[in-house]
């Protein structure tokens, strides 16, 4: 054991010496450099910190230095003097500068001795800035590629990761102007990506061919086209949702030019995105975005009014009727007879409308009269027979269809006044007395449908009686014929 | 169904063929109750079908026919034949009761409660014979007038149910569904009396069985009027009712 011991020990002491070697190693190469003795003389005092310069506008910047960034830098082999022109080891003019701005744009133009307006406009992302130099508007290297540690393109990047390289412009003001004219802003808030449900991906998982070594000059006639083409990026992996909502209403209008109609950036956000079902009220406000109108009447119903103001889950909401990809053109037959069966996902649930004292024989007692026998059959119809059918009554010609409210109560005489007038649509002459043809979601009983009940009620009594009669007037005629045989 | 002169012509007329078939039924008779059992056969399958929408042999009928509108304009095409016919059948009886002198051997009389109770003691043991009836017996009457107020009955419901829209401009709307109601059980109860009663006693009775022939050929055989409707025949006959029913009792021993 003693031995086993003293071998472990030997073993670790040898591979903790080899790793703080391996450690050192490393860090070699940067130490390697050495600077010339004119920059020395430089980082004397600009190694330490402490020296700031004031501008005329109060602004200020530290002159400081860090010695290991620049040694591993693009730039180590420089002096100091080879960019900071003016300065040598005698000369340490004294300069005045309005703003920050301003000495950062006359900083950034020594790169340009170097790194030549041919050179740089390869690149496709500098070739528009220096278009937009042209312009007037100028642009200062160094925001973007940093100063004393500025890190070649290729080989070991100085970001931590991919988000750090493309936030280093994108995290600033960065705009590009369209075809159009619109200005389009490209400032990504590092903040909002932290919160996404994405904020495990990287850029080019969705900006697919943008890269730190590609960033392809793409151009756009607007803003909404720009917005359009984007959503395509979510298909490579929401494969499912968008192949749904390509059966869409909403990619049908897309698709006859409404550049209008939504794509799932406009309902899901891009880099704020978040999960979709977590606020059921989040998500109506999306719709009303573009369905105003609609959202107001839906806000008062029963139904809105319930989500709205007592924040209740059970009810509703858009996507619910209309679901959330494939959404239908709701006009058609084909939608009206999916009515009853939307309606009966929660009306027919005890579970969810039985807490509010409604009764789940609504959707049977529609279903087993005379309109709803016929739905079913029309329904069935279409698929066997393949026969064309007409518009049925569904739930939302007599309840309305945003605009629902509660039948009984305060409300019900509307309901009722409404009833005449909608079955007109159908039955050109009916009168006022003829909505009481449908006994309105009851079983017929004394209070309810008197007439209705004491009939049943007469039969029900009459027709076993009658049957036991004949059955046993039967029987006898035939225990008569047996006994005389 | 009324007995008529015609039909006493008739059975005059057939005597003298054969003494073995009595004629029972004119014409008119046999194309009545063809028109009344196709009729009320396609109305029952049509019905049916509506009412019990939710079986599957239903559904399989329904989808076979060629959908519901299929189904349900042909029981209401149906149910216009059978208004014919009924209303036809009514109006004619009663001209024929009423100015012709017809012999309303429909209408139900005291001997018909009477020949309930003598049967009833007949199948006990309690009498030796069967009641002796007239050209109808209790149990015909009753489905004769099981279906005369049912159809009526069937036949105003139906309306009401066919032009509500007409109904509730004079009615309340509670009218629709208990027509709707009465259509229902009305129909259940025909259907009982036709399908339970009728045909036992018609096509399943052991003394009928395999089929009372009668009501499609016109004519009964002696032997069956004998035990069946002594009375008529001892009035078509112009004999004593004991001999007819003394000749019956030995053929019936014999037998």
């Amino acid at each position: 054991m003693g031995l086993m011991n003293v071998k472990k020990k030997t073993v670790f002491f040898l591979m903790s010496l080899l790793g703080i070697l391996a450690i050192l190693a490393g860090s070699v190469s940067a130490r390697d450099i050495i600077l010339s003795e004119e920059s020395n003389a430089c980082l004397d005092c600009h190694a330490k910190r402490g020296i700031i310069k004031r501008f005329q506008n109060s602004e200020s910047i530290e002159a400081y230095v860090d010695i290991d960034k620049f040694k591993s830098s693009a730039h180590n082999l420089l002096t100091c003097a080879d960019c900071h022109n003016d300065f040598s080891e005698g000369k340490h003019p004294k300069t005045r500068f309005k703003s920050k701005e301003q000495y950062k744009i006359r900083s950034s133009l020594v790169c340009r001795k170097c790194h030549i307006d041919e050179q740089i406009k390869e690149r496709s992302i500098h070739a528009r800035l220096l278009t937009e130099e042209k312009e007037g508007k100028l642009h200062i290297c160094t925001n973007c590629h940093g100063a004393h540690e500025i890190m070649p393109l290729t080989g070991e990047k100085n970001f931590t990761n991919e988000e750090h390289y493309c936030l280093k412009c994108h995290g600033n003001g960065l705009n590009m102007t369209l075809r159009n004219g619109e200005k389009l802003s490209l400032k990504i808030d590092a903040s909002l990506l932290k919160h996404s449900v994405h904020k495990k991906l990287s850029c080019q998982d969705c900006h697919f061919g943008f890269s730190d070594a590609q960033h392809p000059k793409r151009n756009f006639s607007g803003i909404r086209e720009f917005s359009i083409a984007s959503a395509d990026m979510c298909r490579r992996c929401h494969f499912d949702k968008y192949t749904k909502s390509m059966e869409g209403i909403h990619y049908a209008q897309l698709n006859q030019g409404n550049l209008k109609a939504p794509v799932c950036t406009d309902c899901h956000g891009s880099h704020s995105i978040s999960h979709a079902s977590k606020e059921r009220i989040f998500t109506t406000k999306r719709c009303q975005r573009c369905h105003a109108k609609i959202y107001d009447i839906y806000a008062k119903s029963v139904h809105g009014n319930a989500l709205l103001n007592e924040h209740n889950q059970d009810v509703p909401i858009c996507v619910d009727c209309h679901t959330a990809h494939t959404i239908e053109e709701p006009h058609t037959l084909n939608y009206r007879e999916k009515i009853p069966e939307m309606c009966s996902n929660c009306h027919a649930n005890n579970a969810i409308v039985g807490k509010y004292g409604l009764s789940t024989s609504v959707v049977k007692t529609y279903l087993s009269d005379f309109h709803g026998i016929t739905l079913g059959f029309y329904k069935q119809q279409k698929e066997s027979l393949s026969k064309s059918a007409r518009p049925i009554a569904v739930c939302i010609d007599c309840h309305g269809i945003h605009n629902i409210n509660k039948a009984t109560g305060p409300d019900s005489a509307t309901v009722k006044a409404n009833l005449a007038k909608r079955c007109r649509k159908c039955h050109k002459d009916a009168t006022e007395n003829f909505p009481d043809a449908w006994i309105s979601h009851y079983e017929s009983s004394y209070s309810k449908a008197p007439m209705v009940y004491i009939v049943n009620l007469m039969y029900n009594v009459f027709i076993p009686f009658l049957i036991a009669g004949l059955i046993l007037q039967i029987l006898l005629h035939i225990w008569r014929y047996a006994v005389n045989r | 169904m009324q007995s008529t002169d015609k039909g006493d012509k008739m059975v005059k007329r057939n005597m003298l063929k054969t003494d073995n078939r009595i004629g029972r039924f004119h014409t008119g008779r046999i194309i009545e109750h063809w028109t009344a059992l196709i009729t009320v056969v396609t109305l029952v399958a049509t019905g049916l079908a509506q009412r019990f929408y939710y079986l599957d042999l239903s559904q399989w009928f329904i989808m076979k026919a060629g959908g519901i509108d299929i189904i349900r304009l042909t029981h209401r095409y149906t149910g216009i034949i059978f208004s014919i016919a009924a209303i036809v059948h009514i109006v004619f009886g009663i001209i024929g009761v009423v100015f012709k002198g017809w012999q309303p051997s429909m209408i139900i009389n005291k001997k018909d409660f009477t020949d309930i109770t003598h049967n009833i003691r007949y199948y006990l043991g309690i009498e030796n014979h069967p009641a002796g009836c007239d050209r109808y017996d209790y149990k015909q009457k009753f489905e004769y007038w099981g279906v005369i107020i049912g159809g009526i009955l069937m036949i105003a419901t139906g309306a009401v149910l066919w032009f509500p829209i007409t109904v509730t401009r004079f009615l309340p709307g509670e009218i629709i569904p208990t027509a709707k109601a009465l259509h229902t059980n009305v129909a259940f109860v025909m259907f009982i009396i036709t399908a339970l009663w009728h045909i036992y006693n018609s096509i399943f009775s052991p003394e009928i069985f395999p089929l009372d022939t009668s009501i499609f050929t016109g004519y009964i055989s002696r032997e069956r009027m004998i035990k069946e409707h002594p009375l008529e025949l001892a009035r078509m006959e112009g004999k004593p009712l004991d001999e007819i029913v003394s000749s019956s009792e030995n053929d019936f021993k014999t037998s």
